[in-house]
This record gives structure tokens, C-alpha cells and sequence, in this order.
């Protein structure tokens, strides 16, 4: 019976078709999880200075997360805790393990898990409590200011540092 | 990307028609006969298939149809679906049920004797529904924390959407009163209740959901016992 052969032709032609979804590839042009921003500030004059060789490594994990000359940086916080501490120790010398000042830096904060798409999922927006410094006998940081409490973007500085 | 999409649907949709005028010229001499008015009612049997190559998939979906004049035919279904969508990206299980009415108009000219059909018709769908997220993946390119995977059950209870469907497809009787057939659907969503925080990406009795625009198909395989009621005649 030719009209069933050429019916059968067509709901192959159509699964066919059916096979390719671009709904499933998540665009690079998306924006991920936002990081904290931070940026160096002098405590005198207000104006944007950068820290020699600064290292920055997350508390209680083994991998540093950056060791440069800077002026500004975002960190990543952690998705499903209100906490995340780092330490940041200027003058750091690879070669010395304990050389530099080191400061620990408490971030208290809440977060919320927004939905974007079937292909990317979800990403975590925060909103910034409060920032404490770990009081040691020579803190290099001085002062800090929360610019920006919610965490949605990298566009701006979230967090202004003064040392 | 959106309009070569539409595009390729309107393709595969005049390539339909075409065939199906095709059919409908398959003439031949017009002679009086009776043929029979009845009750079909039967069981899509395509979700019975998917349930054995989708582990993650169950349904149940009844399907009938009532001759109301020479061609019109008043075809309606019921259904439920569950289906666990699982990837890289999300884990997530949706159940829910589904009804759908409408029309279904045959095109197709019969030899004496034969009751087959060849028809194009119009549902109205609507459809209830519930997800439930088993855990997702944080989207960050920066994995200093390396804990992107969250293992959270959220729950979406109490959807609802309803959808237009446009079908195309055929009625084969194999032997007397049991009929075999298949059919292709294209539907488009008229309405849907969105979670919050949350889309409806898979909704039961249309199928899966694209994002960037609000078309779905599906193709039906259909079993169909006919209780015949009266013989009328036909030209």
C-alpha cells in the first residue's frame, strides 16, 4: 500500500529533523557565578593601589589561588555556605613558605541559586552580611568597605580593601 | 537560528501536504456504498515503546475517536506521563496527566469497502503537572571550590499548560473493526504556569519543552478497536 510506505518515509524524514536541539549547548556569552571583587585601596589618599606579590589562598585548601602584583581581583565564594575565608599575604616569597604578612579575611554572607537555562543550570548570587579581619599583632589590611552587598555581576569593585 | 527552525518545520509540513493531495487524487469511479459510524477507542501504543528504550520514562495514554458526519471525526485522549530527565546539567523527575479534544478530518478517498483514513486534524491539549529537582550543577567557570554539584529536592507542584496541536496522519483498518495507525504531531503552547526558579522543560502529553521558543512535536502509534454503531451511506 503506497500511502503507508510513503507515510513511514515521512515520520523518518521527521525524527530526523527532530534530532538536533540547540536549546542544549550552554552559549559562552552567558554570565556564570559571579566572584566577590576586591580592590586595593590606600588608606590615605582613597586612591586604587596594588599590593607587591600577593598571595591569596582559601582556607583549608591546599591550592593557591593567586600569587601576583595586583590592584584588584575577584575571588570565588563557595555556593552552599555562608562562609568563606581567605587568607591574603602581601610580600609573599615562593621560595619561603612563611615570608610575607599574612591577614585572614572572613566573608559572612547569604546566597541564592538562580535558575538560567535547561543547558547552563544554575548559577549562585550572594548578598554580602558583613567582612571581618582575623586581629593579629601587624594586620596589613586596615580598614575594609562594602561597596556593593549583592553579588550578581563583575561589572564593579563589590568590596574596597585599604591597607 | 530561530527562523531556520520554523523554517525546516514548514519544509517537512509542505512536503505533508504535498503527499497528502497526492493521495486524496488517488480517485476512482464514485460508486454508493455504506460504511460503518462507530466508537473507536484504542491505546498510543509509541509510549509502551518508550518505556522499553527510555528506562527513566513511563506512560499510559487512551485515544479514541466518534464519527460525526462522512469526514469529521471527534477525537479525544487521555494520558499520564512520568519521566526522569537526567544530565550533566540537571536531574529532575515531572509526572503528571493530560487530556486532549479536538477534530479529525479525512482526506482520504475510500475504494468501496475499505475504511481507511488519511486525515489532518486540531487538538486542544491541557495538561497537569509536577517537578521535582534531584540535584543540579552550579554554572562556574571557577572551580577553586570544586563544589558546583547540588544535591538540593526542590519541589514544583501544581502546574498547569495548555497547547494547540496540529496532526497529520493515517487509520489503517487490518482486520475487520481493528484499526492500526500512526500520526505526527505539531504542537504550540498557548499557556503555562512557570515555577519559579525553574522552567517547564518537560511537560506530560507535550513532550519536551525548548526554551527559545514555544513549538513541540511528538508522532503517536495507535491500536484502535472500532464498535460499530450503524451503517450509512457514503459517496
Amino acid at each position: 500500500m503506497t500511502p503507508l510506505k510513503n507515510t513511514f518515509l515521512l515520520i523518518f524524514l521527521f525524527q530526523f529533523l527532530l534530532s538536533c536541539e540547540p536549546d542544549d549547548i550552554c552559549l559562552s556569552s552567558i554570565e556564570d557565578t559571579p566572584r566577590l571583587i576586591l580592590g586595593f585601596y590606600d588608606i590615605n589618599t582613597g586612591e586604587i593601589k596594588e599590593i607587591n606579590n600577593l598571595k591569596i589562598q582559601g582556607l583549608s585548601n591546599e591550592e593557591i589561588y593567586v600569587y601576583q602584583t595586583l590592584d584588584s581581583i575577584g575571588i570565588p565564594l563557595k555556593n552552599s555556605e555562608n562562609l568563606t575565608v581567605y587568607t591574603l599575604t602581601k610580600d609573599f616569597n615562593e621560595n619561603t613558605p612563611s615570608s610575607g604578612n599574612e591577614d585572614k579575611i572572613y566573608f559572612n554572607y547569604n546566597y541564592n541559586w538562580n535558575y538560567i537555562s535547561r543547558a547552563c543550570g544554575f548559577i549562585t548570587t550572594y548578598d554580602i552580611q558583613d567582612i571581618i579581619i582575623e586581629n593579629d599583632s601587624e594586620n596589613w589590611i586596615l580598614n575594609t568597605e562594602i561597596i556593593d552587598t549583592n553579588i550578581i555581576d563583575e561589572k564593579n569593585i563589590h568590596v574596597k580593601i585599604f591597607h | 537560528m530561530k527562523k531556520i527552525y520554523m523554517l525546516k518545520y514548514f519544509i517537512s509540513f509542505l512536503a505533508l501536504t504535498f503527499c497528502l493531495s497526492n493521495f486524496s487524487q488517488e480517485k476512482t469511479k464514485d460508486s454508493l456504498y455504506k460504511s460503518t459510524y462507530g466508537l473507536k477507542l484504542g491505546i498510543d501504543l509509541s509510549k509502551q515503546i518508550r518505556m522499553l528504550t527510555e528506562p527513566d520514562y513511563n506512560g499510559l495514554v487512551l485515544i479514541g475517536d466518534y464519527r460525526f458526519s462522512e469526514k469529521i471525526y471527534i477525537a479525544f485522549e487521555i494520558g499520564s506521563e512520568k519521566k526522569l530527565v537526567e544530565n550533566e546539567i540537571l536531574n529532575f523527575n515531572t509526572k503528571g496527566s493530560f487530556f486532549k479534544t479536538g477534530i479529525n478530518y479525512n482526506i482520504f478517498k475510500n475504494i468501496q469497502d475499505l475504511e481507511n483514513e488519511i486525515y489532518v486534524g486540531l487538538r486542544f491539549g491541557s495538561s497537569q503537572f509536577d517537578h521535582q529537582i534531584n540535584s543540579f550543577t552550579i554554572y562556574n567557570t571557577d572551580q577553586y571550590w570544586s563544589q558546583n554539584n547540588i544535591e538540593n529536592p526542590i519541589s514544583h507542584n501544581n502546574l498547569s499548560a495548555n497547547w494547540l496541536e496540529f496532526v497529520v496522519g493515517f487509520n489503517a483498518q487490518i482486520v475487520k473493526n481493528l484499526y492500526m495507525g500512526l500520526n505526527l504531531k505539531v504542537n504550540r503552547l498557548l499557556s503555562q504556569d512557570k515555577p519559579d526558579n525553574f522552567n517547564n522543560l518537560y511537560i506530560p502529553g507535550f513532550n519536551k519543552v525548548l526554551e527559545n521558543n514555544n513549538v513541540g512535536v511528538g508522532f503517536s502509534y495507535i491500536i484502535q478497536y472500532q464498535i460499530p454503531f450503524f451503517r450509512k451511506n457514503t459517496n
